[in-house]
């Protein structure tokens, strides 16, 4: 018999009931008195605590008015008198809007309004009759995560103003809405029970029929119709145990600019600190030292109000870190002064160190987190993504151990579910269901509230939390912080598994290599960082003053553009602007501090390993471009921390042939020789110290690639696995020539052309060196179209070893498994590595991040061209280098990570003097110096070194040091100290030691 | 103009992930190019005519402004 599909035209019986939940709305206010002396001022935010007014003067406003401008901030102050009929009854302010207002009353800061809420308790702020009302309010336009389909409706540049009330509520009604709220979501949610779903439709129904929608009457029998047949009906059984952490997400620049975060920020815990006064149970969690540091700035008053919270233990501060940054691309010192600041911050302003990091939105981890965490005062970590954004794999646990590369270990939790959730029992039933520690960890996490300036716990959240131990359906819940939430569970726990390794994210590979010029400042800048300690702390020895406080300042100015919506490129266009704004700051700042110091022809050179590339020095009238500067290449073999005069390249006539052939040129030195096609890519790599080849046939070596690119709304942050499909010939407008040969170096270029861009690649090789230059010059004008360069050698291995800044960590290039083949582009850091016995290759890098893993090729990104956020993001001028480097032995034995640190770190042309004492511990250490500076207290110097091979060694001092945790607090004294494969090791040093 | 809508008001539509291109203006009628949210903004007119309006007060002119939105192709998925 043929099915025949029944289209149902009356109403079920469920949306009769659906119907009439949506119209317990409309009786909701009992009384309402409109505001009318409102006046309006319209602003945009310049900096933190700036505005540029556009009018010179106040505006009346009134209902039906529009308000607002594009990235507009808005004044509105307005008075009323309470009418007679109000007075000693509960009075809220009632106004519906679009954006984010923090609202003073009686010049008393009363709460928040923005699409989440759009009531204030005005009882607290009553003083006489009259009420004055300030509002300063952002405009909201963001494009996520409102539940409410209204709101999307609603967002925009332009507002209409729906007016302000005075109201009084039916208490009684509000509180059988909340009934509803919680029980409609049970009964439409296939989290829940079926037969249970069911019931609540019946009783849900029979309870509204005892409402008069018309008069209002029957609101008290209905809720006690609820409370009898519904609460206290115990035959249908729910099971688990969730922890209920509330938590406001924010990101401190994505869709905004950060100096809204500021505003953003001070509402939420303003609004936060309001619910806690209304319920004594309420706990919440705020993460971002910065955060905190811009209330304090910027609004001291409610920063006293939050101490104090704080100090009752209500309002909890986790995280430990000056921001959430991205865990991928910033630099182990960096991870390292995240925490260092972010803890001292915390210590400073609350007397508190926290023990736990927390880090729900970032791309993924990388493996040297859990060694900085632990010698932060963190044992505890927490990150959401693995969970619920993985495209491949379910991420196998949710409470558990973190291996890291040195093999310390931290408690860690990936909840089950989002970072953000609206604490409905659906929610709270999906996180149980999905929760898959269930036998071995305890509680699972459930984090509730808005964010994003959506501004954390709702008043609704808190009354369905009060409900739920009344409906038998419901895991148990229980409201708690989230230090508490993980010592409960995971503390001593020996139940739980490990993970060893890192936690790639399987999703949001391109920001990897999405907006490039903020990702190769933000490597340059974090070695000037270095380099300006190190120098302006032995200079401190030879009696300068140190400057502190400026280096401190610049550090923080770059470890906020780490944050993991600025530093990754998922921002809008002003957000880059502003962080290349901050670069050149931070950068004119450092080159400034360096600059007093005194120079004397020599470079000096603040690695602790001794360097054999031959350098490029910037000279108005040098003869050679690179980087679109003039200078000259020098041989400046110095020792590590130490200075060297630089002298030129010696040259030699026939050091290098270079012959035109049929596909493009024939290069030979003493060292390779190397056929060259058109495209620049390698036919053939020689290697005749190594008596190999490096090119495997049929392979591209060297060789762009143009991908179409097309990851979907995630423009900025993913490249989706199929993104080889298509791709695009690139046009030769110039072969492969040769554009510049004497007797050191040579040049040969090629020069691409799509319809939109130029993309011009010189290969340089100077005279005694294996390696080869190659740069890349491009106007860059594309869309939707990714640029990739790629390497087949012919080396035999599974695996390519890639440089993390803190060690290195082995990737597969197999594909046997799902696990390898969602990571098919990841993270590295200054260079990849691929090698057999005996000998191998690497690509070191100057500011690339993304890495394609695809069988036995790999693939350099080097440019995408995304659309959203950022229409422009990527586009224009680009100039970036790597090195393609044989060596003989694996990647240690061939000292790549030396050179790959000479590639990045240029010779300083300051002349300071190095303690011959300290300069030759360090430099037969082993290990490599990771930063020099003066402690935070001034008290001493601090030494961070870092073992990068993975080998075991000892460290012998002439004099006693202090073995420092990264927050600079003693451990113990010692003069040898021993350190294991892939540790950071922090010393502290008596200044006189060294002096003497 | 041109200059007006570049320098100073389409700085501000980027604030809010937004972004305008001017085209053209002839006869009274200023063509502008909406990219980002813009491009699928419900309100994008009460924003045109605000731009009319700022336009008013610099120049003293009015025009009408044609908005020409761009929509990427990811906007259309379901």
């Amino acid at each position: 018999m043929a099915h025949v599909k029944v289209v149902r035209r009356s109403m079920r019986p469920e949306e009769w009931t659906d119907l009439r939940f949506g119209w317990l709305e409309r009786g909701l206010i009992l009384d309402r008195e409109e505001i009318e002396d409102l006046q309006i001022r319209d602003a945009r935010q310049v900096s933190e605590n700036e505005y540029v007014f556009d009018d010179p003067d106040y505006r009346p406003l009134k209902k039906g008015d529009l308000y607002f401008t594009p990235d507009g901030t808005d004044f509105i102050r307005g008075h009323v008198r309470i009418p007679e009929r109000m007075k000693g009854k509960q009075l809220y302010l009632h106004l519906s809007t679009a954006a984010e207002m923090i609202v003073k009353v009686n010049g008393k800061y009363a709460g928040g309004l923005d699409p989440n809420r759009e009531r204030i308790d005005l009882n607290p702020f009553l003083q006489g009759d009259d009420l004055e009302i300030e509002i300063e309010a952002y405009n909201r336009s963001k494009p996520d995560d409102e539940r409410n389909p209204m709101v999307l409706a609603k967002r925009g540049c332009r507002q209409i103003f729906e007016g302000a009330y005075l109201v009084t509520i039916r208490e009684n009604l509000q509180s059988l809405i909340y009934d509803y709220i919680l029980l409609m979501d049970i009964a439409g949610s296939e989290y829940f029970n079926e037969d249970y779903r069911h019931f609540l439709y019946k009783e849900l129904s029979h309870a509204l029929d005892a409402i008069d929608f018309d008069t209002w009457e029957g609101i008290d029998e209905a809720a006690d119709y609820v409370q009898r047949v519904i609460y206290d009906n115990t035959d249908f059984k729910g099971s688990g145990d969730v922890a209920l952490v509330g938590h406001s997400h924010l990101d401190i620049a994505y869709y905004w600019r950060r100096i809204h975060a500021v505003h953003k920020n001070a509402r939420t815990i303003l609004i936060q600190m309001r619910l806690m006064d209304r319920y004594p149970e309420f706990r919440y969690t705020h993460t971002q030292a910065y955060t905190y540091e811009t209330l304090e700035k910027y609004y001291p008053e409610l920063f006293e109000e939050l101490k104090q919270k704080v100090a009752e233990g209500r309002f909890e501060p986790v995280g430990s870190m000056y921001v959430e940054p991205d865990c991928n691309i910033p630099q182990a010192e960096s991870l390292v002064r995240q925490f260092l600041y972010g803890q001292h911050f915390f210590r400073r302003a609350f007397g508190k160190t926290l023990d736990n990091a927390w880090l729900p939105d970032v791309f993924g981890n990388s493996w040297i987190m859990p060694q900085i965490m632990k010698k932060s005062g963190v044992d505890y970590f927490v990150s959401n993504k693995m969970s619920t954004w993985n495209d491949t794999n379910r991420f196998p646990h949710n409470n558990f151990i973190w291996k890291g590369i040195d093999g310390s270990e931290v408690y860690a939790c990936v909840p089950p579910t989002h970072f953000i959730t609206w604490n409905m029992p659906s929610q709270i039933q999906e996180n149980w269901e999905a929760y898959q520690d269930k036998e071995t960890g305890g509680q699972t996490l459930s984090m509730y509230g808005y964010g994003d300036g959506g501004s954390g716990v709702t008043e609704e959240m808190l009354e369905m939390v009060r409900r739920f131990p009344k409906v038998s359906v419901m895991p148990k819940t229980e409201i708690m912080g989230g230090a508490e939430f993980l010592h409960r569970n995971l503390k001593g726990n020996t139940k739980l598994a490990t993970w060893d390794g890192e936690l790639y994210l399987e999703m949001h590979r391109g920001t990897f290599t999405t907006k490039s010029n903020i990702k190769k400042m933000n490597r340059m800048l974090e070695f000037s960082l270095r380099e300006t300690e190190i120098l302006r702390t032995l200079a401190m020895l030879g009696g300068m003053e140190y400057p502190a406080d400026d280096i401190r300042e610049a550090y923080k100015k770059v470890l906020l553009n780490q944050f993991h919506d600025i530093l990754p490129g998922s921002h809008i266009n002003p957000v880059y602007e502003d962080a290349m704004a901050d670069y050149h700051e931070v950068d004119e700042k450092l080159c400034a501090l360096k600059a007093a110091l005194p120079m004397d022809g020599t470079l000096f050179n603040t690695l602790n390993t001794p360097r054999k590339l031959p350098v490029f020095v910037e000279k108005e009238d040098g003869q050679y471009v690179r980087h679109g500067k003039h200078g000259t290449w020098m041989q400046a073999e110095a020792e590590g921390l130490s200075s060297v005069t630089p002298c030129a390249m010696t040259g030699e006539e026939g050091w290098i042939t270079i012959e035109q052939e049929e596909q493009g040129l024939h290069v030979v030195t003493a060292q390779a020789d190397l056929h060259l096609r058109q495209d620049g890519s390698f036919a053939s790599f020689r290697d005749c110290d190594l008596d190999r080849e490096w090119v495997r046939e049929g392979c591209g070596f060297n060789q762009l690639h143009l991908y179409a690119d097309n990851p979907g709304v995630y423009d900025a942050w993913d490249i989706l696995p199929n993104y080889k499909d298509v791709s695009y010939p690139l046009t030769i407008q110039e072969p492969l020539h040769v554009t510049c040969l004497d007797g050191s170096i040579a040049e040969m270029t090629v020069v691409f052309a799509t319809e939109k861009s130029t993309w011009k690649m010189i290969l340089r090789m100077i005279r005694g060196q294996r390696g080869i230059e190659v740069e890349h010059v491009v106007d860059w004008h594309e869309k939707h179209r990714l640029m990739k360069v790629n390497f087949g050698p012919d080396v035999v291995t599974r695996d390519v070893v890639c440089d993390t800044s803190a060690g290195m960590i082995r990737r597969d290039l197999t594909k046997n498994t799902t696990w390898q083949q969602a990571r098919f582009e990841v993270c590295h850091h200054k260079w990849f590595d691929l090698s057999e016995t005996g000998a191998g290759l690497a690509v070191i890098n100057e500011g690339k991040y993304g890495l394609g893993l695809e069988g036995g090729e790999v693939s350099l990104s080097l440019l995408r061209s995304t659309i959203r956020p950022d229409i422009a993001s990527d586009m224009g001028t680009h100039d970036f280098c790597y090195l393609i480097y044989p060596h003989a032995g694996d990647a240690v034995e061939g000292l790549v990570n030396q050179r790959a640190l000479e590639y990045n770190v240029p010779l300083s042309p300051y002349a300071v003097k190095m303690p011959e004492a300290l300069r030759s511990v360090l430099n037969a250490s082993g290990l490599l110096l990771q930063a020099m500076k003066l402690s935070e207290d001034g008290s001493q110097i601090v030494i961070r070194l870092s073992e990068q091979d993975g080998r075991r060694t000892t460290v012998r001092f002439p004099f006693t040091v202090r073995v420092l945790n990264m927050l600079e607090d003693t451990e113990r004294e010692a003069s040898e100290v021993a350190v294991h494969p892939f540790e950071i090791l922090t010393l502290g040093i008596d200044p006189d030691c060294l002096r003497a | 103009m041109q200059e007006y809508v570049e320098n100073v008001l389409a700085p501000r539509l980027r604030g809010d992930g937004g972004w305008v291109e001017f085209v053209d203006c002839k006869d009274g009628v200023m063509t502008l190019v909406f990219r980002g949210e813009c491009s699928k903004c419900h309100i994008l007119d009460r924003c045109t005519r605000w731009m009319e309006e700022k336009i008013e007060q610099q120049f003293g002119e009015k025009v009408k402004i044609q908005a020409v939105r761009r929509k990427p192709y990811f906007w259309d998925v379901k």
